[in-house]
């Protein structure tokens, strides 16, 4: 994403984009929270990763719910 | 002192000197429970007779000489993430209507096996993704908010309607909670404890842990957790250290961090004086009183939220889909926004993790433990959105909430929180101990040692029954 705000509509395309539609009522509060949130992450392009890799966790060996 | 007063480790004491029956001490806690409950809204659901059999058999067992421990006969809470088999797991939402737990989570088993008589399953802010647990209200004024998401543990604890309980912490949800409610919270070092059977926040942050009376209390519980004699396992990889008693009274040749950014940096002047009166106390103990910068301070919440929003999202993405309308609004919408970060946003997160992780590993090379703030502020009002600091910035309750928590979870360090003082209002204040990996004694000896010179630690909640 670049750092232009998102659009009520753009968000909404994006989402779509990602399988998930949203009713035309929730684009202009999406794409604020959406906005907000690409705020602060934005703030971690200013570092110098250099070669740094990502951290990684430990998976439980026992198998979970991956998700609902 | 009726028997809901008792700390967990005065009535394991007691318990094991036969002089407390696990059944008085349930019935004790499940009255008190009964008489609170109605103003605190602690609970999700109460398991009273289930819990009063238990104790009647803990009764038993110990009666013919098999005692497994302090925790044996003990009564306790679980917040609604963690499953235990056969009942619901609503995660405080209406998404999971229906859901019945097929097993026991690791952690819940443990308990199981030492013995601990369970009350029944705590609110959690919806699915633990926000900091306020609107379902329940502060154990010391009910016009103000328990904080999150694990407000049900935290209130039950300081209310008496538990002797401990159980949260969870992906920012700080067990310490804000316990900070906010004058009790202790250990969010122990990543992977310390399973997260098998627990509901997940984001995987990489989610961390399980005690919220206890007192410092000691955490120790016996953490011990549980991680002893030797459970068949079911804990988490894979880390070495697992169990947990000796902390020591008491000096701290002699402990060094203690004290930061001089970040940490007091817009913090309310009640919880800068009662941290700052704390540490001198430390020292008075004998530790070391050392100044320390707090690397990567400004990435924190980038970072935090980096790796937060992108996992829980993906947790979601096939109830979100199918019955979005049964999220409430603030979660919806944070799970929807969710979608729209990108891959390499999530990855600078990590990557930012990685330089985090090993900044703070040279702090804690000069020091054995850092001493902060839990929380900034205390409980606010109920419907409180934002809190003024007086140097003209304004942050969202929730932000606040987070902003001094949130660097143990990423780094995955053990932090301890624990009360120091109230503000003028009577509210309480915490201040977390955080030490390096796997440094669960040392924050557990330095907690322990501040408490055992106070009056009255382990004191409960002014509840009228």
């Amino acid at each position: 994403m670049s750092d232009v705000e998102l659009t009520a509509t753009e968000a909404a395309r994006w989402a779509l984009r990602a399988g998930l539609p949203l009713e035309s009522e929730r684009h202009a509060e999406v794409a604020a929270t959406a906005n907000h949130i690409h705020a602060v992450v934005r703030t971690l392009r200013e570092l110098d990763f250099g070669e740094t890799p990502p951290a990684t966790h430990t998976v439980e060996a026992e198998a979970t719910d991956g998700s609902l | 002192m009726a028997l809901f007063e008792l700390t967990l480790a005065e009535a394991a004491d007691a318990v094991a000197q036969g002089e407390l029956s696990p059944v008085e001490l349930t019935g004790s806690v499940l009255e008190r429970l009964d008489a609170v409950e109605e103003r605190l809204g602690a609970y999700v659901a109460v398991a009273s007779e289930a819990a009063r059999e238990s104790a009647a058999l803990a009764e038993r067992e110990i009666a013919a000489g098999r005692y497994r421990g302090p925790l044996h006969g003990i009564p306790f809470g679980l917040k609604d993430l963690i499953d235990v088999a056969g009942l619901p797991t609503t995660a405080s939402s209406r998404v999971r209507a229906g859901h019945v737990a097929p097993a026991d989570s690791a952690v819940a088993r443990r308990l199981f096996d030492a013995g601990a008589v369970l009350l029944g399953k705590t609110h959690t802010h919806e699915f633990a993704y926000g900091l306020t647990t609107p379902q329940t209200r502060n154990a010391w004024d009910q016009g103000r908010i328990a904080g999150g998401s694990s407000g049900g543990s935290a209130v039950a604890v300081a209310a008496g309607a538990a002797t401990f309980a159980l949260g969870t912490d992906t920012g700080g949800s067990i310490r804000v909670p316990a900070a906010l409610n004058g009790v202790v919270g250990l969010k122990p070092t990543y992977d310390l404890l399973s997260r098998h059977g627990v509901t997940s926040l984001s995987w990489s942050l989610d961390h399980v842990g005690p919220l206890t009376r007192t410092v000691r209390d955490a120790a016996l519980v953490l011990s549980a957790l991680t002893g030797h004699g459970s068949k079911d396992p804990v988490g894979p990889g880390a070495a697992r250290p169990g947990c000796p008693p902390p020591g008491e009274g000096s701290l002699t040749g402990l060094r203690i961090g004290v930061p001089v950014n970040y940490y007091f940096d817009r913090v309310s002047p009640a919880v800068e004086t009662a941290v700052r009166g704390a540490l001198a106390q430390l020292s008075d103990l004998g530790a070391e009183l050392v100044e320390v910068e707090i690397p990567m301070a400004r990435y924190v919440q980038a970072t935090q939220w980096g790796l937060m929003v992108p996992e829980a999202t993906a947790y979601h993405e096939r109830a979100l889909r199918s019955v979005p309308e049964l999220y409430a609004p603030d979660v919806r919408v944070l799970l929807e926004a969710g979608e729209l970060l990108s891959a390499g946003d999530y990855l600078r997160a990590q990557r930012a993790r990685t330089l985090m992780r090993q900044a703070w590993g040279r702090v804690l090379e000069q020091v054995d433990v850092i001493a902060a703030p839990t929380v900034p502020m205390t409980a606010a009002e109920v419907g409180q959105d934002t809190v003024e600091w007086p140097d003209g910035t304004t942050e969202s309750v929730s932000d606040a909430y987070v902003r001094l928590s949130a660097p143990a979870n990423i780094t995955g360090i053990p932090a301890l929180t624990l009360p120091v003082g109230r503000d003028h209002a009577g509210l309480p204040i915490g201040m977390q101990l955080m030490g390096p990996p796997m440094g669960e004694a040392l924050v557990l000896r330095a907690g322990r040692a501040y408490e055992a010179v106070q009056d009255g630690h382990g004191g409960l909640a002014p509840v009228a029954a």
